[in-house]
């Protein structure tokens, strides 16, 4: 989409152009901290670079993206296991629909964060709250998408399918399965950024205390609470801000890549 | 000889589920087809022409009445009744070959064998070359030669064509409509054509393609007149003669006044 009502830019200012105001608002930037001796409050684009360069020369920020990245994996699998049974089941059972709906509506409103106190209560600080949270985040996404794509079935494939002679296992695995794998795709790209934001949130919520006790639960929300409270370092907080934006987008633009691998008939 | 096809006092009543409204779609249909015959249907819109199609068809069962195909009832669909939709009704994720083997894939018919005769088809369609492409990269005429090959690949006795050349433009309908009777077998030499009845708008079309034209009248459907059409074969060269301009005015006078209501029926 373009915001212009002029003609397109010529290639060459089209690349250069967000290049250099981006340049030119970090070198402002620099100069603005610098000039008003706000280091320490403010963060600092070469300041930000060098703990960048720190933290991934000593392992400390892949050490945590593991952690992290491992429980969002886990809560992605188990969501998909609860929510695509459950959402085609739903979708396709007018009377689960009916009497389930309120319940998981009421259910889906409630922010997956907001559990983590329960979490907390249930589970305990050591990951599993977290992985709690982050499976109930992704659950959704694979339900709802789930249930409309049962929903969303063309009912002229089915008549052509059996008008072909399909039998009623081939119309499962030859045209419903097939036919709401796009829909399918789409809720787990939801769901695993649903998953990638609430792992953040529960691990900051769960904070400190865990973070240095154990390789394998501590991840980057921890990191981040570890360097606010105790390092007192912005520069390294707003470069573990930056590598969270960048893993989503990795994980985005790996997951649409491999919708169109997969999928090469849909035209999305 | 005895009818391949029989209609025996057909009606079908479709209820509302929420409403609990009734429509009458069709009303007493008594209708043998012949073997080998081309039937087109024709009659203004609401006049229940597709859904006489469907209960052929087997995808839905009349209110009163039977259908009998072979002498036998009509309960679901099934392979020997191939079924050709308006709106192609190709399966989005399998390309123009994997469309093609569909019925004989479903039917457990051995992969060379199957591979063997949808190279056939698709070549005698006139789609060769297009083998791997998908139904979003094909023009309207091609998507439904492929939804010819994929009917034919079944060797159906009876075709069921529901408008299959509404949604393409003149030229390629005049185009698709010779090659519709070539493969029909169009030459007065041609013996053990299949049946085929075939649902249409276009008046000029019915004449110019069929044996006899059942025409209907609205509200609900019955049966108005069965115009014999008795031109000589092959018909592709009588498109522009007199006597099909005589005969559409026939048929086209059978109609019109109901025709006439649909229209301002509709704008209600």
């Amino acid at each position: 989409m373009s915001y212009a009502l002029t003609a397109p830019l010529p290639t060459r200012i089209r690349v250069l152009l967000p290049v250099a105001v981006l340049v030119i608002a970090t070198v402002l930037w620099e100069i603005a901290v610098r000039s008003t001796r706000s280091q320490g409050l403010m963060p600092m684009p070469s300041g930000i670079a060098l703990s960048g360069f720190e933290l991934t020369r000593s392992g400390v920020i892949l050490e945590a993206m593991a952690g992290s990245l491992q429980r969002v994996a886990i809560g992605f699998v188990i969501g998909a296991l609860i929510g695509i049974p459950l959402g085609l089941a739903v979708g396709t059972l007018r009377p689960l629909e009916r009497s389930l709906r309120p319940v998981l509506d009421g259910l889906r409103s409630i922010a997956p964060i907001a559990w983590i106190p329960m979490a907390i209560l249930w589970l305990g600080v050591r990951g599993n709250a977290a992985l709690f949270v982050v499976s109930y985040a992704a659950t959704f996404p694979f339900l709802v998408s789930a249930s409309q794509a049962v929903r969303l079935v063309d009912p002229r494939l089915i008549d052509a399918a059996r008008a072909l002679g399909a039998s009623r296992w081939d119309l499962l695995r030859a045209v419903l399965v097939p036919s709401t794998l796009p829909m399918l795709f789409t809720g787990a790209r939801i769901a695993l950024a649903f998953a990638w934001g609430s792992i953040i949130a529960a691990e900051l919520a769960i904070g400190i205390k865990i973070a240095g006790q154990g390789r394998n639960v501590a991840g980057i929300g921890q990191l981040m609470v570890e360097t606010l409270y105790v390092k007192r370092d912005v520069d390294a907080l707003v470069f573990y801000m930056l590598a969270i934006g960048i893993v989503s987008l990795a994980i985005d633009a790996g997951l649409r890549h491999l919708q169109r691998r997969v999928l090469p008939w849909d035209r999305q | 000889m005895s009818a391949l096809l029989e209609l025996r006092h057909v009606g079908k009543t479709y209820t509302s589920a929420r409403t609990g409204d009734s429509v009458e779609a069709l009303a007493d249909i008594d209708l043998a087809l012949r073997n080998g015959e081309f039937l087109a249907v024709v009659g203004p819109s609401g006049c229940g022409k597709s859904t006489l199609l469907s209960l052929v068809a087997g995808f839905a069962e009349p209110t009163s009445g039977e259908v009998l195909f072979e002498g036998a009832r009509v309960i679901a669909p099934s392979p020997a009744r191939g079924v050709i939709f308006q709106d192609y009704a190709l399966f989005p994720w399998r390309t123009v070959h994997g469309n093609v083997v569909f019925g004989p894939w479903a039917r457990g018919v051995p992969q060379a064998t199957r591979d063997e005769r949808a190279r056939e088809l698709i070549a005698m369609v006139g789609l060769a070359g297009f083998e791997h492409r998908y139904p979003h990269e094909l023009s309207g005429g091609m998507r439904q030669r492929c939804a010819l090959a994929r009917m034919l690949a079944n060797d159906p006795k009876l075709w069921l064509m529901d408008e299959p050349l509404a949604a393409v433009d003149l030229q390629t309908r005049i185009i698709l409509q010779d090659e519709l009777l070539r493969l029909w077998g169009d030459e007065p030499s041609v013996a053990n054509r299949p049946t085929v009845m075939f649902v249409t708008h276009g008046i000029d079309e019915a004449v110019l393609l069929a044996d006899r034209v059942l025409v209907l009248g609205r509200r609900p459907g019955r049966i108005k007149a069965l115009v014999e059409v008795t031109l000589p074969r092959p018909r592709a060269a009588l498109r522009t003669s007199p006597e099909v301009a005589r005969l559409v005015e026939q048929v086209w006078n059978l109609i019109r006044d109901e025709a006439a209501q649909a229209i301002v029926e509709e704008t209600h």
